[in-house]
């Protein structure tokens, strides 16, 4: 079933000129672990901060003017619209500068971009969420939409996994779902450190001993390319079908609006038809992509 | 819509009427190299030598650099311009294969968002088209469905028959253009007729094929046979002169300069041959030749066509003409298992 | 000469000896070869020696995974023993089947002198000391000295000084210095203003594609100095300003590297005189410190090899 939602795309046009970012002002930084921060910011115009809306899975190009763009999915959650997160993984030119902003800087967005994941779709069935590292983020914006709706949703099994204690994200959001009853929350890492009490395992591996049914249900997984990778024959072998696994992905993306022709897995530009794929939309190009 | 002529020794007149309302841009060299440049207002010897431009006039509507907006840090916060809308444009000459190039790569920067920049500059710019009567030997526009000496993607077109142009209107534009100039006069059947023979010859000497039959099917078929695209990719040296040559290819960078507090956001050509073209943080999905040489013939013969119902290559030949190693799209696509060998010239 | 080629090509692929064949075969267009990168047997009849054999093959060491049989000019060959100078490329996986060569034509130079293209002459012939044009039913004569290419015309080693087989005789060298450098003495003749408004010109039409650095076996970096963002060194997009200095660092880093087979020159879509600039380069090189690149596999590369005693009179 195809998850593109174009009503969303023209949703927020403020300007005619779609490559000219919005400013936005930063009020909160939140640093997640030694290499990632989670940014809270605002708009500077009064009346865009009133009127923006996106939907669970979108993604922003935030700009560094001088520096460059970078492409972020937006963390929050759109039940939480009072100010819109983002989170920052150091790893580049981009990045590095987002990791030198303090409280008050301002920086360009553009968005949101790309299609959403597919409420209508989720509503009544079982939920796995299989994320892995800073994948966690555009998953915590789809955990807390589905929990601030909790009744309209089956079972929920969240399985977590970083490299080591130091490396998990969200920590607090870990903490508030694990507290949470009707929530199945499992935390995992690669190696764990002298003060790990939980579980050591690969994401994939956890996810086989856990072992969610396919019965209803459908799988949302996002996390690096390697993670996702193992993760689908698992699910597969667990007798969840093509359409029943879904994932969101990144690629190094410019424009953000399906010109720059950079980020296409096949036909699909993962900023315009994604990010948010089934295995079905993707696995005939998938030997271009892993 | 009627035909007209013009002498050849009358163009020169007709472009200096033009040039009071429009910036004209007519084929010219510099150092040895063919390009489409502004009129110098008596220069018409192009007609005589004129075959192909090296860069095609996509560089027109999407330049190899171009400014997207300046920004300057002041005490209240950021200060953004954009630069003024250009002005207007006529393109004299332009060959049928690069005009389809335009028209294909419309579709993308009209696609949900607008593409501002391109836009204004395709909405100032009109296209007058010249009939190719000396088609290179690495042409192969027919197999796209193209002809060389007709166009619906320009609003005028000239056709040399020798001593005169015939002047074709495809366009409701092209009666306004044509309407204040004495130097223009009807044509007869004769002309016609001429023009017709000329316009035929031309076509017949367009000698290379490729088989654009289900090509799609046919790619996608070999899409994760590692081995079969190694050998094709094997003499690619992964610069981009394919790419920022042809007609179809649109990938852009975007970058941004900055000098102490005030700076700009450029935008400028990019090539998926181009090694760091799709790489990330951890890793690079196309980081070696044949996956970027796969991407290449898969966009333009399969991909593009399932977006936008059109193969993403109008058979200009640029890529075989200049390409430092003369690896030849054409050779592949005959060797691409089910199609119909075609005829190359050798 | 073909046939002992092939016939050489394929003894190695029969023998094992390599897992790769690389030499020049048929292209597509009138005139032109194109490189042959195969492990098939049947394709080494294609192999081909002829005036049209440009590409520098040495390109494809780096890349090629395996024991390449590799078809080498003069030229190619210095950037071959280049290559295994700095240890790019191990001498026990190549097998270099030398190629003495008395010149290149340049289709360029014939097209311009003749006023046709290339796809509307019909003939072109090498007959000693003069090249035969045949277009439009006329033919016409013209000496070597005015369609070689110019490297070709100052060329000191036509044939392979390093080899393990030779096809043909050796061949003398043309040599001629001045020939060779008349684009060099035009741009020295200059005033320092005047040069760099040439070259200001000329890098303003550079779209930066890259095909001068890509045809040149001596930039074997896995990852360019422009392609760095963390310092950023270089913008990404051609402003005439930063084509200049791409090239100019290009050549820096290619200094002691260049064999001067002028194929940055011939790639270039826009007619850039790049070679104007790698052969002065090489120049200085050999000036300075009496050195030609690739002549002796094992001397130490010029840049990256470093004594005690060596002159310092450069710092200042």
């Amino acid at each position: 079933m195809p998850i593109t939602d174009t009503s969303q795309r023209k949703k927020f046009l403020a300007q005619s000129n779609v490559y000219l970012p919005h400013i936005v002002v930063v009020d909160k930084i939140i640093e997640e672990t030694p290499s990632v921060r989670t940014l809270h910011f605002n708009f500077k115009d009064e009346k865009l901060r009133k009127e923006f809306t996106f939907e669970s899975g979108q993604f922003a190009e935030l700009s560094i003017f001088g520096i460059g763009e970078a492409t972020f999915c937006i963390s929050s959650s759109p039940t939480r619209n009072d100010h819109l997160e983002c989170a920052i993984n150091r790893v580049g030119l981009v990045t590095n500068a987002m990791h030198r902003l303090s409280v008050g800087a301002e920086t360009g967005f553009r968005g949101p971009y790309g299609n959403s994941f597919p409420l209508e779709l989720m509503r009544g069935k079982n939920l796995v969420f299989v994320g892995g590292g800073i994948g966690l983020a555009p998953l915590r914006s789809i955990i807390w939409n589905v929990l601030d709706n909790r009744d309209k949703y089956g079972n929920i099994d969240i399985i977590y996994g970083a490299r080591s204690p130091a490396d998990l994200c969200f920590k607090y959001d870990l903490d508030s779902w694990s507290q949470d009853k009707t929530v199945n929350m499992i935390t995992t890492v690669d190696k764990g450190d002298e003060n790990w009490i939980g579980r050591e395992g690969f994401v994939p591996s956890i996810l086989e001993q856990v072992a969610p049914s396919a019965k209803n249900a459908i799988a949302i997984v996002c996390g690096p390319p390697i993670m996702i990778r193992r993760t689908f024959p698992v699910l597969q072998k667990l007798g969840f079908t093509p359409e029943q696994m879904i994932t969101t992905l990144e690629k190094r993306m410019k424009c953000g609006i399906g010109k720059c022709g950079r980020c296409n897995i096949g036909n699909l530009y993962v900023c315009r038809d994604g990010p948010v794929f089934t295995y079905a939309q993707i696995k005939n190009f998938i030997s271009d992509e892993y | 819509m009627t035909t007209k002529k013009i002498r050849k020794k009358d163009i020169g007149k007709l472009l200096g009427i033009w040039s009071q309302e429009f910036s004209v841009i007519v084929p010219s060299k510099e150092e040895g190299v063919a390009k489409m440049d502004r009129w110098d207002g008596k220069d018409i010897s192009f007609l005589d030598w004129y075959r192909n431009t090296v860069v095609p006039s996509k560089d027109n509507f999407l330049p190899p650099m171009e400014k997207m907006f300046s920004f300057q840090k002041n005490r209240d916060g950021y200060h953004i311009e954009v630069p003024q809308d250009e002005q207007k444009q006529l393109i004299f000459g332009i060959r049928p294969c690069d005009a389809r190039g335009i028209a294909i790569i419309d579709k993308v920067f009209t696609d949900t968002y607008e593409d501002r920049y391109y836009l204004s500059k395709r909405k100032n710019t009109i296209l007058i088209g010249l009939s190719c009567t000396n088609p290179y030997d690495s042409c192969f526009c027919i197999s796209l469905g193209l002809k060389p000496t007709e166009s619906a993607d320009v609003d005028l077109m000239f056709t040399d028959m020798g001593d005169e142009f015939l002047i074709e209107e495809t366009a409701d534009k092209g009666e306004e253009l044509l309407a204040a100039a004495s130097v223009v006069k009807e044509a007869t059947k004769a002309d016609e007729a001429k023009a017709k023979t000329v316009k035929a010859t031309a076509s017949g000497m367009v000698m290379r094929r490729i088989d654009t039959k289900d090509v799609g099917e046919k790619l996608q078929a070999r899409f994760s046979d590692k081995d079969y695209w190694e050998k094709v990719a094997a003499k690619c040296i992964s610069c981009g002169v394919c790419t920022f040559l042809c007609p179809t290819c649109f990938c852009f960078d975007i970058c941004d300069e900055l000098v102490k507090k005030q700076g700009a956001r450029y935008r400028g050509w990019d090539s998926c041959s181009f090694r760091l073209y799709t790489k990330m943080p951890m890793e690079n999905p196309r980081e070696e030749k044949w996956q970027r040489v796969r991407q290449k013939v898969c966009h333009k013969f399969e991909f593009y066509p399932m977006n936008y119902d059109v193969i993403a290559c109008t058979g200009c030949g640029r890529c075989i003409r200049l390409c430092p190693v003369n690896w030849d799209i054409t050779q592949i696509l005959s060797r691409l298992p089910g199609s119909v060998t075609s005829q190359s010239h050798k | 000469m073909e046939q002992v080629l092939r016939k050489e090509a394929r003894k190695l692929l029969e023998e094992e000896k390599v897992d790769y064949i690389v030499g020049f075969a048929p292209g597509s267009l009138k005139f032109s070869t194109t490189p042959l990168i195969t492990k098939e047997k049947e394709e080494i009849a294609s192999l081909v020696i002829n005036p049209f054999i440009v590409n520098n093959l040495a390109k494809f060491l780096t890349e090629v995974r395996g024991r390449v049989g590799i078809v080498a000019k003069g030229c190619d060959s210095r950037s071959i023993v280049s290559l295994i100078q700095d240890n790019q490329v191990v001498k026990e996986d190549v097998v270099i089947i030398g190629v003495p060569c008395s010149g290149l034509i340049d289709i360029v130079k014939v097209e311009n002198l003749v006023g046709k293209d290339r796809d509307e002459i019909d003939d072109i012939a090498l007959q000693g000391e003069k090249v035969v044009v045949t277009a439009g039913g006329k033919k016409r004569e013209l000496p070597t000295k005015e369609v070689f290419f110019e490297h070709c015309l100052g060329c000191e080693f036509p044939t392979p000084q390093e080899y393990d087989t030779l096809i043909g005789e050796p061949v003398a060298a043309l040599g001629d210095k001045e020939l060779s450098r008349k684009k060099i003495k035009e741009l020295q003749d200059m005033t320092p203003e005047q040069r760099w408004a040439f070259w200001k010109e000329q890098f303003r039409r550079c779209i930066r594609c890259y095909a001068c650095r890509q045809a040149c076996p001596a930039c074997f970096c896995e990852r360019c100095f422009v392609e760095e963002s963390q310092p950023q060194w270089v913008s990404s997009v051609p402003q005439w300003q930063d084509n200049l200095i791409f090239q100019v660092i290009r050549n820096i880093h290619v200094a002691g590297r260049c064999t001067d087979c002028g194929e940055c020159e011939r790639v270039c879509p826009q007619n850039i005189p790049l070679r104007s600039l790698s052969k002065k380069m090489s120049d200085l090189v050999e000036e300075m410190f009496h050195y030609k690149a690739g002549i002796d596999r094992s001397a130490p590369a010029l840049m990256s090899a470093y004594e005690h005693a060596e002159a310092e009179d450069l710092i200042r």
